[in-house]
Parts: C-alpha cells; structure tokens; sequence
C-alpha cells in the first residue's frame, strides 16, 4: 500500500534544510515507496530555500508558508500552518527529524490533527497494511515495538538512525499556504534572544554522534582539556560523570546520567569515569562504549565493548595524536 | 499564582526490568514506582516559583492506577504540593502520550492554571509528547527543553531560557503557558520525614478518566524487547599509549566502524 507521507522542514543555523530534516526524507522515501507519495513542508522566511533543499533530493511537491513571523514565535503557529497543509495534502504519517523542534512539534500537531504520536523513533515499518515503529525507552534499557491503530501518525525520528537520501535534482512544485487566523494567546510569547551554547564549537549532547565524557580520574578541572580535545579531534560532544559537575569543573549541562541527559550516540568514550549505575543509565544505549580506565575492576568494563586499561593522561593525550593522524587533522 | 505540575509514576532507574510473558509490556509487578528525573524538577520548579510568588499554589496532577499514581502525588505533597488530584486510569492506562494529555487537559481546564509544568520527558516511555499534546489541548502555548523559568513580577510575565538546536533562547511569556523542564539546572529538594508523614493522611482528590476520543488515532506497544546484556569489555592490550592509541583507533573503524 502506499503511504502518503508529510516530511517536516526544519532550517538549519545557514537556512538550509537540517541533517534531521533530510533523515526524514530517507526514511520517507523508503516507506512511501518513492518520491510521488512524499511531499514537505516548510515556513518561515527561509521556506523557498528549504523547498529547494527537498527538489534536491527528489520531493517536488512542498508546502510554503513564506511567513517570517514564524521564525521567532511560538511553534503553535508553525502548527497550524501544518494543519492546513495536512487539510490539502491528506498525508497517512508526518515525519519530521528528532531535534528539540521536532518533540515540541509531534505532540502539538498529533494533539491537532487526532493522530498517535511517537518520537525517538529508530525504524519503521509497514506491517499487513499498518505502520509499525520501534523506539528506545527506559534510557535504552529496553526496545518498544508500537502499532498504529486508525492510520494517522506523527512521528519524530531519532537523528542518525536513518540514512541521508541521494540527490536525485527534480522541479520544485510549491504550495503556499496561508498563516491561517490565530488565536492571540498562541502568539503572546516573544522570543528575546539567541545565545549560542557554551558547550565548545562541538556538536550539542543530546544528538552528537560521538560522545567523549571526562570523570574524577581527571583529577582536577586543569585536566578537562584533555577530553576536550580527543572530543574535538573527533567531532564529538562533551559530556561529565557527575562528579566532575558536583565538583563544579564543569556546567551540569554537561552531566550523562540519570539526574543529567540521556545520550545514545554512535560511539561513547568513558575516560576516567567508574562507571556508577546512575552514570550508566544515561550512556548504555550508545552503540559502541570504550572505557579508559586504571583500574581493570572498574564497573565501566562490564558495559564497554572496549577498554584500556591504563594511565588517562598518557593514552588519552596519544589517542588524540592518532585519531588527527588517521582523519588528517594537523 | 496558580499552578498546577503534572506527575509521572515511573519505575526506579535501577530497577532491573522484565518483560511480561506475552512480551507486550514490562512486567509492573517487577518494579518499584517513584517520582523520577524531569518531573522531580518540575515539582522543584514549582515550589520554587511558589516561595518567590506570593499567594501562589502548587496542585499536583497524575494520571494512573492504583496504587502507584497515589503514592507519587504522596511524594509531590510531601515536598510541598498544595493539591493533588489522581485521575484513576483503571487498571489499563493509555499508553499513548496523546491520549494521556487528553486525560489530563480534561483535569486541568476546569481547575486555575496560570502555568502548567512538565517534565521533558518521561523517564520510562521518553517521548516528550504530553506537554506540547497538552499546550495544544488547552489553547496555551507550550515551550519543552527548559531549563530556567522565573517570573517577572514588574512585567507581568514569566522569562525563561530553552535549549535548542541554536543554542540557548530567550523567551517571555504571559500567562497562561505550558512549559516541559528540561533538568539538570538545580538540585531537587528532598522530602522531610515529618512531612512525609503528614502526606501520607493528606486529602487527594480523585476523577475518573473520561473515555478515549473515538475518531483519534493511537498507537499502542505490541513489542518490548530487552538487549542481550553486555558481556563485558574486549580489553585491548598495550606496551606503550602509542600502541593503545594505534589499536584501539583501528578496531573502531575496521571493527566497529564507528568512524571513517
Ligand atoms: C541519586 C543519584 C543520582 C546520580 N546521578 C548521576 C548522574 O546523572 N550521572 C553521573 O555520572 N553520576 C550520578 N550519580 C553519581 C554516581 O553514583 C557516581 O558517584 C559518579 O558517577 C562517579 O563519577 P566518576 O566515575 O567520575 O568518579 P569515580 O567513581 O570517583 O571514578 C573515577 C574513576 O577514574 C579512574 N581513574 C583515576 N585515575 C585515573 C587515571 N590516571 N587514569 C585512568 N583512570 C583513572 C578510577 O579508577 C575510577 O574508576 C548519582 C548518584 C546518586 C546517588
Ligand atoms: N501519566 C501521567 N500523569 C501525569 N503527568 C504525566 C503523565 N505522563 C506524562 N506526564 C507528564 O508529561 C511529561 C512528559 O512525558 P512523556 O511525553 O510521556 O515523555 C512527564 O515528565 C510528566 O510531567
């Protein structure tokens, strides 16, 4: 059966559409059965550049609200502009990219248009003509199958679990769709400003890739560069076990754990972190963990897929020379 | 003010999960249930704005059975809830975020609400759908990933900071709003043992859930699935940190290919 599939466009920081966004893309493109059945959606004063970030990739078909007081206010706007889309398109499923746009959006938009909702979705499927999808819970301590019951679905995918699409270059065929009438009250807030994130130039923790954490075994905050630099050697985000945010080297935004943030990146290194249950419990949904650590009875090596067992200060330092050597990094 | 914070019985983090014998739901009967994680913060939030807003109550809203829905609106009223209301799911909750909002929207519009706090996710499903469901629901706007929120008495109206994508956003809203807390900002107070005592006789009010929207669609767990346990690391074995670094960098991308 074939689907008819809404893709979300999200602008990235230079108005192109986001990694996510594209993600969402790949994953419609298999589950439609091709680009007649996908069409996208985007608003705001960046809406024309996002729908030729979709015809770059094979959807044509694109809904604009080329609206630029979408760009600072409150989604439930956007919202709206997405229901009048669905109203023309009939889509069976939205999909739209796991950021923290993406979740605000889900619920809001399932709560609209009366479909189910899921985010931190990892595959779906069709299953006898329903939609089947499979999502990480209790901090990836365990794996949901959920069924859709009567069609109509919004789902956020997690960002990497799906493939980037091919660029297959057609003609764009936009739709613009007016801001419909909005109650005030969805429009009282008013966004005062944008501070970039502290965190280093590196991507944010909850959707880097990679992953490098710093525990006690720093010894104290003057050594933090240390993780800092295998992280930037690898593109990676920085996270702390809460010992390094208690003790303060540290903001607790950067905290991986149970009181902190849960990551499931690609790769996971633990650099001088024990390995507490309430530090594992945030990080164990990461595909591959590497541990360094001195002491070979650490807990960390019981969840690591692979460990060093050794001084940090002198493994970390030469891992980062080795991981610049083999990307090319000067 | 008058706000209410919506409360999540969910499973301690170190309770050892199992799934049920049809392997459709994680067996309730293997773990203990706790105010856990975003909603702690959402209750901490709340009472903190309370102490800073004069004339301000906190009523405290779960949605759930018996018996563990009362118990962690005990623990919101032990930390200094107001009010509590418990809308009794029966024995079969919804498990779709949606539908859960739509229960508690149906508790919250007929009760003040000049905030309505959440946590950003749950600690067991982790979807991060009810608030945004809710804000749409209630006609308020809704913001999730917050991580301060305090009020401005002179303008009349609440600053917050969210996180995103961008960075960091700095909002101000009137009321009513629905804000999902992101933590990691404060240290949750704990509950004193007097308290806790008291809570345990204090009144909770209790509403039946109204019935599930019939046009809706839902999604509902067909499947959990646990993985294989982790058996351990492969260590890798090293005479110099050159050797580690070399090693372990080539298992990781002939291996693991975890980077190119
Ligand atoms: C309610 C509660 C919630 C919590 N939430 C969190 C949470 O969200 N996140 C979190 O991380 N923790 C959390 N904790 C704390 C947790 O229990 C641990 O105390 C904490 O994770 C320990 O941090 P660590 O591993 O950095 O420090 P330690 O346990 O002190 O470990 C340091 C490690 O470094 C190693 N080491 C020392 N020197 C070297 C060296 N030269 N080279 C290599 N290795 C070296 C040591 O062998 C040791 O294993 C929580 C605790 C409680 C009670
Ligand atoms: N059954 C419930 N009763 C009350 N509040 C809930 C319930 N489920 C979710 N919430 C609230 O919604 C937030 C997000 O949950 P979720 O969208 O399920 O991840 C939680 O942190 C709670 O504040």
């Amino acid at each position: 059966m074939s689907r008819r599939i809404l893709v979300i466009g999200e602008p990235s920081a230079g108005g192109h559409l986001s990694g996510a966004s594209l993600e969402a893309v790949g994953a419609a493109l298999r589950l439609g059965g091709g680009a007649a059945s996908v069409a996208g959606f985007a608003a705001g004063s960046t809406a024309a550049a996002l729908a030729a970030d979709f015809a770059r990739v094979g959807v044509a078909e694109v809904y604009l609200t080329e609206e630029p007081r979408l760009d600072s206010a409150p989604l439930a706007g956007f919202v709206r502009a997405v229901a009048t889309a669905i109203a023309e398109s009939k889509p069976d499923v939205v999909l739209v990219g796991g950021t923290t746009f993406g979740r605000d959006f889900t619920g809001r938009c399932a709560a609209l248009w009366n479909a189910a909702a899921a985010t931190g979705v990892t595959e779906v499927t069709e299953s006898d003509g329903g939609l089947r999808f499979r999502r990480p819970v209790f901090g990836g301590r365990a794996t949901e199958t959920r069924e859709v019951e009567g069609g109509r679905a919004v789902l956020a995918l997690r960002p990497h679990a799906f493939p980037l699409p091919a660029e297959a270059p057609v003609a764009s065929k936009p739709h613009p769709i007016p801001l419909p009438e909005l109650p005030p009250v969805l429009l009282a807030p008013h966004r005062a400003g944008v501070e970039a994130v502290t965190t280093g130039s590196g991507p944010a923790l909850g959707d880097a890739s990679i992953v490098v954490s710093g525990g006690r075994g720093l010894r104290a905050p003057e050594h933090f560069h240390l993780v800092e630099e295998l992280a930037a050697s690898l593109g990676a985000a920085v996270g702390a076990s809460r010992a390094v945010t208690d003790a303060g080297w540290r903001p607790t935004s950067f905290q991986v754990g149970q009181t902190g943030r849960a990551v499931s990146p690609q790769l996971y290194v633990a650099v001088g972190i024990s390995g507490a249950i309430q530090h594992i419990v945030g990080m164990i949904s990461s595909r591959v963990i590497v541990a360094i650590n001195s002491d070979a009875s650490a807990p960390i090596f019981k969840v690591a897929d692979y460990g060093l067992v050794g001084d940090l200060f002198q493994i970390v330092p030469a891992l980062t020379s080795e991981v610049k050597r083999v990307r090319g990094i000067a | 003010m008058e706000i209410v914070v919506c409360v999540k019985p969910v499973p301690e983090a170190e309770t050892r999960l199992r799934v049920a014998t049809d392997g459709t739901a994680l067996d309730p009967e293997a773990v203990k249930f706790v105010l856990t994680g975003y909603d702690e913060s959402a209750v901490e939030q709340a009472l903190l704005l309370k102490e800073s807003v004069p004339g301000s109550k906190v009523h405290a809203i779960s949605y759930g059975p018996a018996p563990r829905t009362e118990e962690v609106l005990r623990a919101a009223i032990a930390l200094g809830c107001d009010q509590a209301t418990w809308i009794d799911s029966g024995a079969a909750p919804a498990t779709d975020p949606v539908d859960v909002a739509r229960a508690l929207a149906a508790a919250i519009r007929p009760v003040p609400h000049d905030l309505v706090l959440l946590g950003k996710q749950a600690g067991d499903d982790e979807e991060g759908v009810v608030a945004a469901a809710l804000g749409e629901l209630l006609e308020v706007p809704d913001f999730g990933f917050v991580v301060d929120l305090r009020w401005d008495a002179a303008g009349s109206r609440f600053k917050f900071r969210r996180a995103s994508e961008a960075g960091l956003e700095s909002w101000e809203a009137p009321t009513p709003l629905v804000v999902g807390l992101q933590q990691a900002w404060n240290d949750p107070r704990t509950a004193k043992l007097p308290a806790i005592l008291k809570s345990r006789k204090a009144p909770i009010a209790k509403v039946t859930a109204a019935a599930r929207s019939a046009e809706a669609a839902r999604s509902r767990s067909v499947k959990f699935e646990l993985p294989a346990p982790r058996t351990g690391a492969k260590l890798i074995e090293f005479k110099t940190p050159q050797e580690a670094a070399e090693k372990l960098v080539k298992v990781l991308r002939e291996e693991a290919k975890v980077f190119p």
